[in-house]
């Protein structure tokens, strides 16, 4: 969210400005102490909260079910035991495949497991093609600012970047999935493959990759809205450098060396905006994935929304946090062991 | 058209892989049924799955001592071929079929029966889905390979109705009273469940499908359907579509939207079956624990019989069936819908009349008031809770349309969306006065019977007050005795009448107002599939019956084959369900996700390097 | 004292409007905003509330665009268009409540980190990195199922989870002003903490602080469109987000309605978009470093 900040502000973070020193290792031993805490503190926020839940989980299970009250009450009696004990009994394994899903009645680690590649698949696909297209339409319309292709560029980005993810997916479907306004619908509405097929095979992929064409698409759209607008912010930053070092008397042979240099510099702040923006990514997986009925984490979010299913959702809020925490911490010490304020 | 061209072009394509999208010709493709439902099955346990598409499996898993009868529900012979109720009705007497076998060749004997119903006395989770089926049986014998012999505490007319699945103790006795908490009943890769029941399960891949086979041992004669796969959609708009491409032959609990974009469609048939479920508008007549102590907040006024009428009377259920249920159920009256039609009772007598509803309120002592709510004789105004249910989308619209009718008739109410477990809790505890919710009713009434009686309602444990069964709080004693009186009658007649009785004074006392019996809606592909039965015949679902009426009859159309038609469905690379090799749910996606990773990672190694190679040569080049 | 800087902040203020009255960009989003504006205020007024009874709807279920129901019926035979024009109230009175929370926290956070040495500006740093580095989406969904589906639920949910952007803004601009001269000179005179805050750093980032509440305004509605589609919202209410996840669940897609579908993303778009547009202009007018083009 604040990414949209930083495109308008344009500013470097000062909590991150690395330092320049030979300690490098100590550095990067704290910064990853530092994500360790994050994420406790997110086991610990995971408990509490839930804790507030009115209500009894187990209650479900009894409504319209062939049970006396003494069953259920001494089925209660097993699960009600201290608070003090029950948060001990999480901390020291919010991992624990004995914890069950309320909804599936299955282990909620083994449910992620299961659903985590699709997502992977999907997202990747989406990142990678989004970081390509967006990072070249970032160059070429911070190249010159206020020309055409900048202001017709800016424009789309800025209207992808306002609209939300799902609606997008919602449109695309009707109009390519389900057919509209006289074009057929090609893509299928939903799933990650056409049942029967198997999908080991090469002929699988190609189903595979049928079904991920719409919802890849709209993610690719959201996406890469954010890099271009992040890469052309930051191309334009780092000319202004670039120009006021060489008004310090230089030739016509820095022009050449403004482009050598501009575009790389301008593309390590990018590309670590790329893996702080997991945040932004996960958030566009979760709606994409429920329009698209997407076998992944998005939809498990969304399925588990139902009921509440709290063991289930507080896997997945751990999962994504880790995700995420991870993707920081990835692009923190890439800055330290890249980073272009480091001239000698 | 141009979509099968497309198709046509893309299959072309791919069928120069070399591994051909279709097989080179088989002898005889394999006749493959396949199912769409909603909502995955939790379990293939049958002690521990509780969704309703769980106990389908079960039941084309595992047959059981009776069944119901797809004509009118009465009960037929399942395992046992004919059963008997001693003179005094304290034992009941099972033979079963002879030459019984499991699907792995075992015999099937009374041992197996004493087996599963021992486990279930005996056993603690075990009781957890059956525990009021044995309620009343003290002790299970086998007297011979083919009989057995059951004693209860008293005359017991669920004893026809147990729907008990009937394990294989040589596979069962391998897994303890521990173990059956977290056992998942799933084969391993390429076997099959041993079972009993019209199909056996094969394979399950989570939130995906579900693959059965027939079983050739089954005693009522092998389906002529070879493969039955259920595939779990997660919104009825894709299930829609599914069917309409041909990825699934049968559609089942279709929303009222999707439903009517399929009537009409070339080669589908849609079906409203008549179903035992219905919604209701409860209310709270007084919260109270089983010894009558008071709880909870509910206001007083809905302990008044009168403004519950007029409550009744305000609603149009009619046009509840018309704008929720897009037409396809009935306006609902008593509380055991009418598939059931010896047990079901229609007195007739609170139809929808707002002007009705505003006298009765004024003759009660509730005077409009000047901002258009009426207040009662106690000097509160009719401002009441309604709670309904989130995540269900009819819930929420029946909420506003229940507030709408309200508000003509002067009473004020406030919609409260709470999730599931959450107003379970919130009945329990009293703290409500009105809520929307709804009920499936079993052949057997006993149960939905019993939860209007004074026992079924919440109780205390150490401090703390759980809900039992009762949601309305309701406590007569006429009720009461009725009740007693019907659970231990075991002719048919004379407890039909007992049970009209009762539902007609839930009815006049209006304990709810039942608003609909929903159509359970259902299409299929009749360009393929042919012999569905209806349960009751000619007017009840198709599938999720109790029973597996449908799945033994169902035969394919066309002489040739009756899996995908490929011209049907234009996905390039479908095949038939043939050969598929069992594999585990990680190595499908897997396979394409570890290509998509390496790209990934090559790409991300790439660029790293190119920054550092560009990095030290701008270094060379500012060396000045 | 207070005249003379009444008087500048008006002049200030006014220079600021001919300034943003020539950014084209940022007129076209005042523009947009305004007849969203108006609509908001102009329905109770124009429309008459039987438009969202359900139990008076009187048009087919699913009915594509006519005379009589421009943009179509809902699923209950409602006019999508009337049921737009009340979505506004609630779209823009959700974000703008959350925004304010937003601000409010995040500006007080911010200017305290900012400004307080120590232990306490630690541990405010190490909260506001907490929410920024969680995923937003995630943490929404879990704060919003254990307070529960309502308008105002939704608000509080928004609020707590946007504050930390403008937190990390306001404190680095607060440490940049507290480096300036005068700030010294009035700390040396004697100027207590609350003094400082209030009087010398607060005018100072206010400008950035408004920029910056337009373009979270815009964050906070495509937030509240979201949560509102994923059911968190209150359901009764017809929020933009809240008819597209009407729209969803009662199978519009399937149905090809895309008149149900593509005027609420319309809506949620135009206005997301004149938030942002007048955001970046008005950071164009206030931002000294003016770095973007």
């Amino acid at each position: 969210m604040s990414l949209l900040q930083e495109v308008a502000v344009g500013e470097p973070d000062p909590i991150r400005t690395p330092r320049v020193s030979g300690s490098t290792l100590r550095v990067v031993v704290s910064k990853v102490v530092r994500a360790i805490i994050t994420l406790a503190f997110v086991v610990v926020f995971n408990f509490f909260l839930f804790r507030m839940l009115p209500g009894d989980p187990i209650g479900l299970y009894t409504r319209g079910r062939n049970q006396d009250a003494e069953q259920i009450a001494q089925l209660r009696r097993d699960l009600n035991k201290p608070l003090w004990e029950q948060f001990i009994t999480y901390i020291s394994n919010p991992f624990d495949p004995g914890i069950d899903s309320t909804r599936f009645s299955r282990p909620v680690w083994e449910l992620i497991g299961e659903r985590i590649w699709p997502t992977i698949l999907l997202l990747g696909t989406a990142i990678v093609l989004a970081s390509i297209i967006g990072i070249w339409l970032g160059i070429r319309a911070g190249w010159k600012p206020g020309g055409r292709f900048d202001k017709v560029s800016t424009g789309t980005t800025l209207t992808l970047y306002s609209m939300p993810e799902f609606w997008l997916g919602m449109m695309l479907l009707i109009v390519f999935g389900v057919g509209a306004f006289g074009i057929p619908g090609f893509f299928p509405v939903g799933g990650i493959s056409t049942p029967g097929v198997d999908t080991s095979s090469p002929a699988g992929w190609l189903n595979v990759l049928w079904h991920l064409v719409l919802p890849c698409t709209t993610l690719l759209l959201i996406y890469l809205a954010d890099y271009a607008l992040v890469m052309r912010a930051s191309l334009i930053d780092e000319r202004k450098q670039e120009y006021l070092m060489l008004a310090r008397a230089k030739g016509l042979r820095d022009a050449m060396v403004r482009k050598k240099h501009a575009v790389p510099n301008a593309l390590l702040p990018t590309i670590t905006l790329i893996f702080l923006s997991l945040g932004f990514v996960v958030t566009g997986a979760i709606t994409v994935e429920t329009v698209y009925s997407w076998p992944g984490l998005g939809l498990l979010t969304y399925e588990a929304l139902r009921g509440p299913d709290i063991p289930l959702l507080q896997a997945v809020f751990l999962v994504f946090s880790i995700a995420v925490v991870g993707a920081n911490l990835i692009a923190e010490l890439l800055y330290i062991v890249i980073d272009p304020r480091v001239r000698q | 058209m141009i979509r099968r061209m497309i198709a046509a072009v893309a299959a072309a394509t791919v069928a120069l892989a070399p591994a051909a999208a279709i097989s080179p010709a088989q002898a005889a493709d394999p006749v493959v049924f396949t199912v769409g439902m909603l909502n995955d099955i939790d379990s293939l346990n049958p002690f521990t799955g509780i969704l309703a598409e769980s106990y389908e499996m079960f039941q084309l898993q595992y047959a059981t001592l009776l069944s119901s009868s797809a004509t009118d529900f009465t009960p037929a012979p399942g395992l046992a071929e004919s059963w008997e109720e001693s003179a005094d009705g304290s034992t009941w007497t099972y033979t079963l079929r002879p030459d019984l076998v499991w699907s792995d060749g075992t015999p099937l004997t009374a041992n197996d029966v004493v087996y599963t119903f021992n486990r279930i006395l005996d056993g603690r989770y075990e009781q957890r889905n059956y525990g009021s089926y044995v309620r009343n049986i003290t002790s299970v014998e086998a007297t011979d390979d083919r009989t057995v012999v059951m004693t209860v505490a008293a005359p017991s007319p669920i004893m026809e109705r147990l729907a008990v699945y009937i394990l294989p103790e040589h596979v069962w006795s391998g897994v303890d009273a521990k173990a059956v908490k977290s056992f998942a009943n799933e084969p391993e890769a390429g076997q099959t469940l041993v079972g009993s029941g019209p199909f056996l399960v094969t394979e399950r891949r989570s939130g995906q499908f579900i693959r059965m086979v027939a079983n050739d041992t089954y005693f009522n004669g092998r389906p002529a359907v070879d493969e039955l796969v259920f595939r779990v959609y997660n919104n009825p708009d894709a299930l829609g579509q599914a069917l309409i491409k041909g990825e699934v032959d049968f559609a089942s609990g279709l929303t009222a939207d999707v439903f009517s974009t399929l009537e009409g469609k070339e080669g589908i048939t849609t079906y409203a079956g008549g179903y035992s479920g219905f919604n209701e508008l409860a209310f709270n007549m007084g919260a109270a624990l089983t010894d009558g102590t008071p709880i909870g907040d509910g206001n007083p006024h809905m302990q008044d019989q009168q403004v519950r009428l007029a409550i009744s009377h305000a609603i149009d259920r009619q046009q509840l069936v018309d704008r929720i249920l897009d037409g396809y159920g009935t306006p609902g009256s008593t509380v055991i819908p009418p598939v059931y039609p010896t047990l079901h009772v229609d007195p007739g007598t609170q139809s929808y009349d707002p002007a009705l509803a505003n006298q009765i309120l004024d003759d009660a002592g509730y005077a409009m008031g000047p901002d258009g709510v009426r207040v009662g004789p106690d000097g509160e105004p009719m401002r009441y809770r309604l709670f309904v249910r989130s995540d269900s989308d009819t819930s929420v619209r029946s909420g506003e349309f229940f507030k709408n009718y309200m508000a003509a008739v002067g009473i004020e109410a406030e919609i409260k969306p709470v999730d599931e477990n959450a107003l379970f809790e919130i009945i329990g505890r009293g703290e409500f006065d009105m809520f929307e919710w709804g009920w499936v009713v079993e052949p057997d009434p006993d149960y939905q019977l019993s939860t209007f009686t004074c026992g079924k309602r919440s109780y205390e444990d150490g401090g703390e007050i759980y809900a039992d069964l009762s949601d309305s709080f309701f406590c007569d004693e006429e009720y009461d005795r009725l009740y007693s009186a019907q659970a231990v009658e075991t002719d048919q007649t004379a407890r039909a009448a007992l049970v009209q009785q009762m539902q007609t004074i839930i009815y006049d006392q209006v304990a709810y107002v039942v608003t609909y019996y929903y159509d359970n809606l259902e299409a299929f592909r009749s360009d393929r599939f042919t012999g569905f039965v209806g349960q009751p015949e000619g007017t009840g679902s198709l599938l999720f019956q109790y029973g597996t009426h449908s799945y033994e009859a169902v035969e394919p159309i066309s002489a040739d084959d009756g899996g995908t038609d490929p011209t049907s469905s234009p996905s390039p690379g479908a095949t038939t369900a043939a050969e598929e090799p069992a594999e585990t749910a990680q190595s499908s996606s897997s396979t394409g996700l570890i290509i998509g990773l390496i790209v990934a990672a090559l790409v991300i190694i790439g660029l790293v390097v190119l920054l550092v190679r560009m990095r030290s040569k701008s270094a060379a080049d500012t060396k000045e | 004292m207070t005249t003379i800087a009444g008087q500048r902040r008006r002049l200030a203020l006014s220079r600021f409007w001919t300034q943003f009255r020539h950014d084209r960009a940022g007129m076209t989003g005042l523009i947009i905003l305004g007849i969203f504006i108006l609509t908001a205020i102009l329905a109770p007024i124009l429309i008459s509330p039987d438009a969202l009874d359900v139990t008076q709807a009187e048009g087919d279920r699913f009915d594509p665009p006519s005379l009589a129901y421009p943009l179509g019926t809902d699923e209950s035979g409602r006019s999508i268009l009337l049921l737009l024009a009340w979505g506004t109230r609630i779209s823009l009175t959700v974000g703008l409540a959350a925004t304010i929370i937003s601000m409010v926290i995040g500006t007080a956070v911010g200017i305290m980190a900012g400004h307080f040495r120590g232990v306490g500006s630690h541990a405010l740093v190490g909260v506001t990195d907490w929410f920024l580095v969680i995923p937003f989406l995630p943490l929404a969904i879990v704060l919003a199922t254990v307070l529960g589906p309502s308008t105002l639920n939704l608000i509080i949910v928004i609020g707590i989870t946007s504050w930390a952007g403008t937190a990390r803004l306001i404190r680095a601009q607060t440490m940049s002003i507290e480096g300036r001269p005068y700030i010294e000179r009035s700390r040396a005179l004697g100027a207590g903490n609350w003094h400082q805050m209030t009087r010398h750093v607060l005018p100072n980032v206010f400008p950035l602080v408004l920029a910056n509440t337009t373009l979270t305004v815009a964050i906070v509605i495509l937030s509240e469109t979201t949560l509102s589609f994923l059911g968190l919202g209150d359901p009764l209410a017809p929020s933009w987000g809240a008819i597209l996840d009407r729209a969803f669940s009662t199978g519009a897609v399937s149905q090809g309605a895309w008149w149900y579908v593509l005027p609420p993303g319309i809506c949620v778009v135009l206005v997301v978009l004149a938030f942002t547009l007048v955001g970046r202009a008005m950071e164009r007018i206030v931002d000294p470093r003016g770095s973007t083009a």
